[in-house]
């Protein structure tokens, strides 16, 4: 093993290191102020305290904790299924039937990713006031249903699903619908998982929309709780950051149950 | 949909001889509020939704808490889309962007200067939610301003309290030296990305980043220039313990770093929260400018309630502002004591809590005080822009350090403002 090959090495884990260290340094900061009170956080206490139970009974007294969960749960769990439902069928539908009008029609799509969300907020209210959906869950899925990024993403994916198994689902007489669901959808499961994350996560942590169509405390999401806590004049970190730390558990969770399939997922493999 | 209820109400009312139904029964909606802070408005408005219900047990509250950028933001929607269904009956705007919205969506809030009487508030609570002399909101909270100082500092320089009473910035400039000099501890603590302290000197002398009607007004404005020279004074005398951001300017008076915080009486919480500092605490009336116009008292942020034009439970709300915010002494009370809230009606000040002694600051009534200066508080056009002029001010301010003139600094501010108006 010769100096400059052990010079990179060290240089590269060094360089990962401080990444590392970069991108777990605020979930290390959350979870030891979660221990402390709002005067120690604020004073940049860094030892564990011990008002770890005063934070969790307070954020238990302010919140209604079991309804605002539900909330959270039923709105990512329900969108990113259908989102990946809807999404998946079209990015198979693009790939598999060729049409003059495909890739012109594929292109306005993706031009949709270039509309930032701020310029549809208005008109989608309007709509959603129009039909009678302000204040309703449904408004929250219904505009992030049909997703061009993950259409686009099942499209990429699509190109490595072997053409020739569709040819012969087809010629044992399978209809269209079966062929994408007992073949397409099974060889594809990785592809699947990494989209169920990437949208559950999308969703779970959806602010700005549920924002503006939620009217009541009865509706709200987990991440409007945190941010009307994180609001206050006189702010009870403590209490902020056990709300933060409930907030990530789930996308936390459904990353480390997909981890696998997910990295499979995004490089793209067809099993 | 409530309206026919309220109707048959009213009729039932009527014809059954006023006297059954006169008290309670004559509104049987549900008034939805939106607000922010669930420790200060909220809990405040739950009170007063309480005070209200007491004494018309058909009415009910749906009181909504969002962060303050939120409110903001599902009311800029709601009023840009022009669906007014989904607006709250009540909603609290924060002080500087009122004008933004009266004067952004005419029509929008419901006009209140015939059904309330103004003339018992602070008038610069009231001017500020004025539009072409009609009053559009019920004041509430105020940031009406002092000079919370360190006795025990102060005594170690040689000074009495009496010493602070109506300073001027160039004598609190000379104290501050001589704090320094005597105990080591500075005189303030400043952040040079905030600002605060402008806009409560500024404020002070009658001034404001928009003359009276509203238009920009930078180069020429002798309170904001006498503002800005009294900020280079006091950071070339070096008198200031810097902080970066407000956590940390908080922290130069709560660890007993610096002798003086000059801000709005909510600040009034945190310095009592220090229970080890009691006894050594006064507050006077802030110093003031050099300039015409000058008074020693300001204000420093502070909101009011506000409501919607097209709300099916507009005269109800209305009546419970009036009923509640309007004439409930005992209720200023409660908020006071509970809260640490200052509202902006000044019989307020004749209640039990405003007249109490406290030992915290050496006996000192510092509520009276507080309802004193709030009187004094010059009225000024808060404008459109505050936030954005506000921008080009806080961008300009570290220059006022590195000894740029202030005329300089003036003409800086004042080509960004336009940029960002515009």
């Amino acid at each position: 093993m010769n100096v400059s090959r052990f010079l990179t090495t060290t240089s590269q884990y060094a360089f990962l290191g401080v990444a590392a260290f970069l991108s777990l340094f605020p979930f290390l900061w959350m979870v030891i102020s979660s221990t402390n009170t709002s005067i120690d956080i604020i004073s940049g206490r860094m030892g564990l305290g011990d008002a770890f139970r005063t934070n969790v009974a307070n954020f238990f007294t302010l919140v209604d904790v079991p309804l605002v969960f539900w909330n959270s749960a039923k709105v990512a769990v329900l969108a990113t299924l259908l989102t990946i439902l809807v999404s998946s069928l079209a990015g198979y539908g693009f790939e598999m039937f060729k049409s003059k009008a495909r890739d012109r029609i594929y292109s306005l799509v993706l031009l949709t990713l270039m509309v930032p969300f701020a310029a549809l907020m208005i008109p989608l209210f309007m709509m959603m006031a129009k039909t009678g959906l302000i204040n309703t869950h449904v408004a929250i899925m219904l505009p992030t249903i049909a997703s061009a990024f993950i259409i686009f993403y099942f499209r990429q994916s699509t190109k490595a699903f072997p053409t020739e198994l569709r040819d012969a689902a087809k010629v044992d007489g399978l209809k269209e619908w079966q062929i994408f669901l007992y073949i397409y959808v099974p060889v594809m499961r990785s592809t699947y998982a990494a989209a169920f994350v990437i949208v559950f996560m999308v969703n779970w942590n959806n602010y700005l929309w549920p924002l503006i169509v939620l009217q009541s405390n009865d509706t709200k999401t987990i991440t409007l709780v945190v941010s009307s806590l994180a609001s206050a004049y006189y702010p009870d970190y403590g209490v902020v950051m056990i709300g933060t730390i409930l907030a990530t558990l789930p996308t936390l969770l459904v990353f480390f149950v997909m981890q696998r399939q997910f990295v499979q997922g995004m490089l793209g493999s067809v099993k | 949909m409530y309206h026919r209820t309220i109707l048959s109400r009213f009729v039932a009312g009527a014809l059954a001889g006023a006297s059954l139904f006169a008290s309670t029964a004559a509104f049987a909606g549900e008034v939805t509020i939106w607000c922010w802070d669930p420790n200060f408005n909220v809990a405040i408005m739950k009170e007063a939704a309480a005070r209200y219900t007491a004494q018309h047990p058909d009415t009910t509250f749906n009181i909504v808490d969002f962060a303050k950028a939120d409110v903001e933001q599902k009311l800029q929607t709601a009023l840009a889309s022009g669906t007014t269904d989904a607006l709250p009956d009540i909603v609290l705007i924060e002080d500087y962007g009122a004008q933004k919205y009266l004067q952004s969506f005419p029509g929008a809030f419901a006009e209140l200067s015939s059904k309330i009487d103004f003339s018992g508030f602070a008038p610069y609570k009231v001017q500020l939610m004025t539009v072409d002399g009609a009053v559009y909101g019920m004041p509430f909270d105020s940031g009406v301003t002092g000079l919370y100082y360190r006795k025990d500092y102060i005594e170690q320089a040689g000074f009495k309290p009496e010493d602070m009473q109506n300073l001027t910035w160039d004598r609190f400039i000379e104290i501050g030296k001589q704090v320094e000099a005597k105990t080591g501890k500075k005189m303030l603590g400043l952040d040079v990305n905030d600002a605060g302290f402008i806009r409560i000197l500024m404020q002070s002398a009658g001034g404001w980043y928009f003359d009276k009607d509203g238009r920009l007004s930078i180069e020429g404005n002798s309170a904001l220039k006498a503002a800005l020279e009294t900020e280079q004074k006091i950071l070339q005398a070096g008198i200031f313990k810097p902080a970066a951001g407000w956590t940390e300017w908080v922290g130069t008076f709560t660890t007993g770093d610096v002798a003086t915080v000059t801000t709005g009486v909510w600040i009034t919480g945190t310095v009592k929260a220090q229970a080890d500092q009691s006894g050594k605490w006064g507050v006077a009336p802030i110093p003031k400018l050099n300039v015409e116009g000058a008074s020693n008292a300001s204000n420093l942020g502070g909101s009011s309630w506000y409501v919607t034009a097209n709300s099916s439970e507009k005269d109800e709300a209305i009546d419970f502002l009036n009923e509640v915010y309007a004439k409930d002494i005992d209720f200023y009370q409660k908020i006071l004591a509970e809260r640490g809230a200052v509202g902006s009606l000044l019989a307020a000040r004749t209640g039990k809590a405003y007249s109490e002694a406290d030992p915290f600051f050496g006996g000192e009534k510092v509520w009276q005080n507080f309802s004193d200066w709030l009187v004094k508080v010059p009225s000024v056009n808060y404008g459109v822009f505050t936030n954005e002029v506000d921008t080009a001010v806080t961008a300009h301010l570290p220059s006022l350090g590195q000894g740029t003139p202030v005329d300089d600094v003036l003409k800086a501010i004042d080509s960004q403002a336009q940029g960002q108006i515009q």
